[in-house]
């Protein structure tokens, strides 16, 4: 908070306060009379107080300010009258004060203080909104009987520069910080596309009800997007009805119609009972259409109209029936591409993509490895009750890998790794040798063959420091370096080039200077 | 240059008041710091303010850190100019302290001078204008300082609006004086002001006051006044040798029965003591005397106060001074 003295002189703008400032007699210097008030202070020096009063109140402001006079003789007291026909007419009062500050001229060797302890409320509300607005460059003051032990009136200075309050810079981040982990679901991402991305959608699902589309790779958390989505709209109480999550892929065929529309009974064999149907139970709830891309055509038409007409007839039905539901739907196909094959409805993507939102697999978004790792730490801890842990070599060996992983199935990958890492290990701690047996099950699970970076070997932690273009050079040189005898034969093999062209004579030494710069020496990297 | 710990002992306006006269009576510059450090409202108020602008205006100084809050003041006079000046006061604060930073260098210079002085005259926070009246000025005139006071309006806490006048005649060089002494009460004067207020309230104050000090009812009188509001109680006690004047303040919630109490507690206590000078006029001897180079009174015990005044005399002026136990009294020996 700046601190900082401002030593410029102090000018009061204010209004004659008609029932608070009035008074004849000498008992008036008994009560408190606000605009009286700011001069009646030890620590309180004011050059000069701009005084508006209406018409009405000539006499009383000509009082106050021998009465300013006696109690603050530096003080130059300077009376303005004002049109104060309506003082509770908002667009009058904002209006004449609005003209009073414009013809004022303020000075930069000025400071001013804006006195709203008078005037009727809806004066003080105009004066704050013209210092909000910079039409008074300013601060606000009020002041306040003296209180206790103290003979002097209070003054309060209120700077409406709200980062200078910490307590409530504070509480606003709290509160932003508790929106956006809603969506995030209480992880930390640093991903700043990836933030961005959230952002949006939270404010695209807070401010409109019209469809959106998540795409993007299977497992990069569309369904679970979904889910927080609902869950921040019922925060917010936008929606009322509950959260229904289909995989459209799991309803294929016969059963899809009657699954999504319902049916009643007797509307084929074996509809003995009449179905529902999830469309209807999704009722002034959020419908998450997961693998929308997998829907027949016939099912497509139907979610077509009910999204539309917000009705639809369930299967063997002649009456309609209406469910009024935010739709979300989730596909990780090209529906473009589906459409030109014939295999989806143009007009219903038209519906669906006006908000389309593209997630980001794992393998894009290296940086949230680790807080995504954590959170899936604290989802075993809350399912299982037990917290399970990594130690510090074993988490640096789990992110190095991680970070670099392909993650073909993107958190249900990550969440399967974890899980049973956790469920595997001895004691809650997750050591190196449990992180080195996920990792050889995750490559053969993928089936990419897993060399173990031998530049996280050597240097460990400072190898996230390295750029791409500097590792991939450095994992090559490790990699003659472990397979040479000796510095020299190494320095052979990797300048071969400019030994033919005779252009370098001291190989080893140029090994030795390019592997200093990593801090690194020829008994670290050589073979064992 | 000659620093002062403004943080030092309790009297924070005090030290600067003195520091300020010695400064423009000697024309030693000095710089003062930590003023009222550790207070809840730290550096200078507006009546120290006020008290710096007059004697800058008097010497022409040169002045740093004349600003509302300052914890710091260089201050580097120059030779004080006599004549007429007109120094208004605050907040009701006293006008009196105004003058007492002003009148020791305005007379000790080369010619006459007349301050007109507005603001509180009468204010429980510094002698009001009948203590002056009354003991300062005949104590000065002692020292050969003609020092003519007229109260013009009445200045009460918190409406101000008091103007007095002083006309100092110059004196070459103060002389000290030996006050050792009180002798016998000789005149009792018990006086009441209520400013725009009700009389019947001085009236209880008298008649409380005259009860118990035992006095006759002949003693006591009510003035009433314009302006206000106000309430004062006062006691002048005439002795042989010393003359002292005891102030109370009427205010809300305190009756006029106990306002009296306060004022006869005091000259009861005085009385007591046995001593020529009471306390609070120890504090305002210290410094003409330490001019004059010599004197003595006898007093009650000097509370940290003087002993802070005398530290701040002694940064300027080269001369001893005593303050020595003396049969349940002090004595306090200047030279």
């Amino acid at each position: 908070m700046d601190k900082a003295i401002d030593n410029r002189p102090v000018v009061v703008i204010g209004m004659v306060g008609t029932t608070l400032d009035a008074g004849h007699g000498p008992r008036r210097w008994e009560r408190w009379r606000p605009t009286v008030a700011l001069f009646q202070r030890e620590d309180t020096a004011v050059a000069r107080i701009e005084l508006l009063h209406g018409h009405r109140y000539t006499a009383l402001a000509k009082h106050l300010a021998e009465d300013i006079a006696a109690v603050s003789p530096e003080t130059e007291v300077v009376l303005h009258r004002i049109d104060d026909r309506d003082p509770w007419d908002l667009e009058s009062v904002y209006g004449t004060l609005l003209d009073f500050l414009s013809a004022y001229t303020f000075r930069d060797d000025e400071q001013y203080w804006a006195h709203i302890t008078t005037g009727t409320h809806v004066a003080q509300i105009c004066m704050f909104l013209l210092v909000e607005a910079g039409f008074l460059p300013g601060k606000l003051v009020q002041t306040s009987p003296a209180r206790g032990a103290s003979k002097e009136p209070g003054l309060q200075i209120i700077d409406l520069h709200l980062e200078r309050y910490d307590a409530i810079a504070r509480r606003f981040a709290a509160r932003r910080d508790a929106a956006v982990g809603f969506l995030k679901g209480g992880i930390a991402t640093r991903n700043a596309a990836f933030n961005a991305l959230i952002d949006r959608i939270e404010r695209v699902a807070l401010a409109s009800t019209a469809p959106i589309l998540l795409t993007g790779p299977t497992g990069a958390g569309k369904s679970r997007l979904a889910r927080r989505v609902y869950e921040l709209k019922k925060a917010r109480r936008q929606v009322e009805g509950p959260f229904v999550d289909v995989n459209c892929a799991t309803i294929r065929g016969d059963g899809a119609m009657s699954a999504l529309f319902g049916h009643v009974r007797g509307a084929f064999t074996g509809a003995e009972a009449a179905r529902k149907g999830l469309l209807l139970s999704a009722d002034k709830g959020l419908l998450f259409l997961d693998e929308v891309g997998e829907l027949g055509l016939d099912e497509q038409a139907m979610l077509l109209r009910a999204i539309e007409e917000k009705r639809f007839l369930p299967f063997g039905s002649d009456r309609e029936v209406a469910s009024d539901f935010q739709l979300m739907a989730g596909t990780n196909r090209d529906l473009r591409a589906a459409v030109a094959r014939g295999a989806f409805r143009d007009d219903l993507l038209a519906r669906l993509d006006l908000w389309t939102f593209r997630m980001p697999g794992l393998a894009e978004r290296p940086e949230d490895v680790e807080p995504n790792l954590d959170w899936e730490l604290d989802e075993v801890a809350r399912k299982t009750g037990r917290r399970v842990r990594l130690n510090k070599e074993a988490r640096e060996g789990f992110l190095a890998f991680a970070r670099r992983a392909p993650w073909p199935a993107n958190f249900r990958d990550l969440s399967a790794a974890v899980t049973r890492m956790a469920t595997l290990c001895d004691g809650g701690r997750i050591d190196v040798d449990g992180v080195e047996d996920e990792l050889a099950r995750l490559s053969a699970q993928w089936e990419v063959p897993r060399t173990a970076s031998r530049v996280d070997a050597v240097l460990g932690a400072a190898a996230a420091e390295l750029d791409r273009f500097e590792r991939v050079q450095l994992e090559d040189v490790l990699a003659v370096c472990c397979t040479s005898k000796t510095l020299s034969d190494a320095g052979r093999t990797l300048f071969a080039a400019s030994r033919e062209k005779k252009t370098s004579s001291n190989d080893a030494d140029r090994l030795r200077k390019y592997l200093a710069k990593f801090d690194l020496s020829w008994a670290q990297v050589s073979a064992p | 240059m000659l620093t002062i710990d403004g943080s030092e002992g309790e009297g924070g306006g005090q030290v600067l008041r003195s520091a300020l006269a010695l400064s423009a009576v000697t024309g030693t510059p000095f710089r003062i710091h930590k003023i009222r450090a550790g207070r809840e409202r730290s550096g200078l108020l507006r009546q120290h303010l006020t008290g710096l602008n007059a004697i800058t205006a008097i010497c022409n100084a040169d002045v740093d850190g004349a600003v509302l809050g300052s914890t710091e003041v260089v201050f580097k006079p120059r030779a004080v100019v006599p004549g007429d000046y007109t120094f208004a006061v605050g907040t009701a604060g006293s006008a009196n302290l105004v003058l007492q930073t002003v009148l020791l260098p305005l007379a000790l210079a080369k010619g006459p001078s007349r301050l007109a002085l507005e603001g509180g005259t009468h204010n429980p926070t510094s002698p009001p204008f009948h203590y002056l009246e009354a003991v300062y000025a005949p104590l000065l005139a002692k020292m050969g300082l003609t020092l003519g006071l007229t109260l013009e309006r009445w200045g009460f806490y918190p409406a101000g609006g008091g103007r007095f006048v002083a006309d100092i005649k110059p004196v070459e060089h103060l002389t000290g004086f030996d006050l050792l002494e009180r002798g016998d009460v000789r005149e009792v004067q018990i006086r009441a002001v209520v400013a725009g207020l009700p009389e019947k309230i001085g009236l209880r104050e008298v008649a409380a006051a005259v009860h118990l000090l035992g006095r006759d009812r002949d003693d006591g009188r009510v003035l009433s006044v314009g302006g206000g509001p106000g309430n004062a109680l006062w006691i002048k006690v005439v002795c042989e040798h010393a003359t002292e004047l005891f102030t109370a303040f009427g205010e809300k919630r305190v009756s006029s029965d106990q306002v009296a109490e306060r004022c006869a507690v005091e000259v009861k206590h005085w009385l007591a003591a046995n001593v020529p000078v009471a306390e609070h006029t120890a504090d305002q001897l210290l410094l003409p005397l330490a001019l004059a180079g010599r004197g003595s009174f006898r007093t009650s015990a000097p509370t940290l106060h003087t002993r802070t005044h005398v530290d701040v005399i002694q940064r300027f002026l080269d001369v001893p001074i005593a303050l020595v136990e003396d049969s349940g009294a002090w004595r306090i020996t200047v030279g």
